[in-house]
């Protein structure tokens, strides 16, 4: 499973017009979207801004040229962590609508409400388009770009350290991880082998689980040393030199934002 | 005044291993310092005196005449520069531009000359093209020119590699030794390294020291050391080829000088066949 961050790590290295446009800008439409579907009140007009930023990320995605496959698996993977969330508010009042239409009764005086049904229907659209932003990020932008860009955009010296020793050391255990399984496939060992013991299995796996522990710590200890030889202190941060956007990459931002801000405007106000 | 000296330093882990014990070591200026010994000799723990990372058990380290106090700390980490066996422990930042600014960055320097020591440590190892890779697309030789060209950047004095040949290809090897040769003439540095590959030795070092069990038992030149061919094999070391080569032919009755590297070895032999 984590070898699949090689995966990411080549897709977001791609060599489209989107992936070449700067980190800085990619962020700031990416969050822009998301506020503005967050921010949008909760009526079914939430459609027609979630239908015109979906086609905007369409667009987006097909100049990347990544597959729209890879997309629907990526949204299938993120998805069970809003859905459960979403699909539960069709049980319950909220406080965004005055009266409640059961429109299913259930045992034990449970019942499903249109008006909560209509509630989830526009929590799910603005949890897509929340998330198709965030998958268009990642999948066209490296997170050492990203990380970059959010420095450049003032995210705190003390985060970006640690988010920057974070993604160093994901890709160094990656490469653990794939040796430790090219150790068990080498010696014949196979977690889910029912002709071994079960007992057996578990303990190789809980050895095996310790060791990566143990290696964490050893690794996290060797590098902080590494640090206090290049004089880390607690004032220490991550050099990110100074870029100016190019000209088209600000263009591309001033639209980007006159289009978002003005999509949701309009359609709750004029349609 | 030397740039480093160390005074009966001892060092026990948990107050239960002794992993130095009594050790007098001294680097000068522009000097190349080879330290061997077996595994577990203390060749690391010793490094790790050098800029205070640990702290003596007893005895005393002298930097340029002065002991590590929290109030130098700052300024002996970038005197003392050192590079670690394992790249990847110290290469940790997500690009090699970042990771090679990062002590440079810690010493309060403004944007420009972080710049242009990040610009000249990646010309100096010859690693300009991988300005925006991530570590984890480097090859082991090259993320050992990072992590020293991470050090470099901070302008060193002293640099000490601790055995920077481990994981590296024979070119790898050849291009590293070339490279530490240059810096003290080139830079007025000193270059203090550990090694199991004695070959090597003779090809960098001008003096030598030999450890066993955190001990230091024996010092001199590369003659006086290579000399010494059966107190190496007692401590598990290999005996150089050439002069291994040489000695036993001398032994066998041929009149050749003895010589510790390639140069001197191939004048030695032209000599001897009367060529």
């Amino acid at each position: 499973m984590i070898e699949e961050i090689y995966t990411i790590e080549r897709q977001a290295m791609g060599n489209s017009p989107v992936h070449k446009i700067d980190a800085r800008v990619k962020i700031i439409i990416a969050f822009s979207v998301i506020i503005a579907m967050v921010a949008y009140p909760y009526s079914v007009d939430v459609i027609i801004p979630g239908a015109i930023f979906f086609g905007f990320f369409a667009v987006l995605w097909s100049i990347s040229k990544i597959s729209f496959i890879g997309y629907l698996k990526r949204v299938f993977l993120i998805l069970p962590f809003g859905i459960f969330i979403i699909l539960f508010q069709i049980f319950f009042e909220n406080r965004h609508y005055d009266t409640f239409t059961p429109i299913v009764d259930l045992p034990l005086n449970i019942h499903i409400y249109a008006e909560s049904v209509e509630f989830a229907s526009i929590l799910l659209v603005k949890f897509i388009i929340c998330i198709s932003f965030i998958i268009l990020l990642s999948s066209t932008t490296t997170m050492q770009d990203m990380l970059t860009g959010a420095r450049r955009l003032g995210l705190p010296s003390e985060f970006a350290l640690i988010i920057g020793l974070m993604i160093r050391y994901l890709f160094v255990f990656a490469e653990i991880f794939e040796k430790v399984i090219n150790v068990f496939e080498t010696r014949c060992f196979n977690a889910f082998d029912r002709r071994l013991p079960y007992n057996y299995r578990l303990k190789t796996l809980g050895y095996a689980i310790g060791t990566l522990f143990l290696r964490s710590y050893e690794q996290g200890e060797r590098t902080y040393t590494s640090m206090l030889c290049r004089g880390y202190s607690k004032d220490s941060f991550l050099h990110v030199s100074r870029q100016r956007l190019k000209r088209g990459e600000f263009s591309f931002l001033a639209i980007s934002l006159v289009f978002i801000i003005l999509i949701p405007v309009i359609s709750y106000f004029y349609l | 005044m030397h740039l480093i000296e160390t005074r009966e330093l001892t060092h026990t882990y948990n107050k239960t291993i002794d992993a130095l014990k009594g050790v007098n070591f001294i680097a000068g200026r522009k000097q190349r310092i080879a330290i061997i010994g077996a595994n577990g000799a203390g060749k690391s723990t010793l490094f790790k005196h050098f800029n205070g990372i640990l702290k003596p058990t007893s005895g005393e380290i002298l930097i340029r005449g002065e002991p590590i106090k929290k109030s130098n700390i700052k300024e002996i980490r970038k005197l003392v520069g050192i590079v670690f066996q394992n790249s990847d422990d110290q290469v940790f930042s997500p690009t090699v531009e970042q990771d090679v600014a990062f002590g440079p960055t810690n010493l309060g320097l403004d944007e420009q000359t972080i710049e242009h020591r990040v610009n000249e440590a990646l010309r100096l190892l010859d690693i300009e093209e991988l300005r925006d890779r991530p570590p984890h697309h480097l090859s082991g030789g090259e993320k050992k020119r990072v992590a020293i060209a991470g050090v470099l950047a901070m302008e060193p004095q002293v640099l000490v590699l601790d055995e920077p040949t481990a994981g590296l290809d024979p070119r790898g090897v050849t291009d590293l030794t070339s490279f530490v040769n240059r810096l003290p003439e080139e830079y007025g540095m000193t270059v203090i390294f550990s090694t199991h590959h004695v070959d090597l030795v003779s090809e960098i070092a001008d003096y030598i020291y030999v450890m066993d069990r955190g001990q230091i038992v024996a010092k001199g030149t590369v003659d006086e050391i290579f000399m010494q061919q059966d107190l190496l094999s007692g401590l598990r070391l290999d005996v150089p080829v050439l002069p291994k080569l040489i000695k036993t032919l001398q032994e066998k009755g041929i009149d050749i000088d003895m010589a510790y590297n390639y140069e001197d070895s191939e004048k030695a032999f032209l000599k001897a066949f009367g060529r």
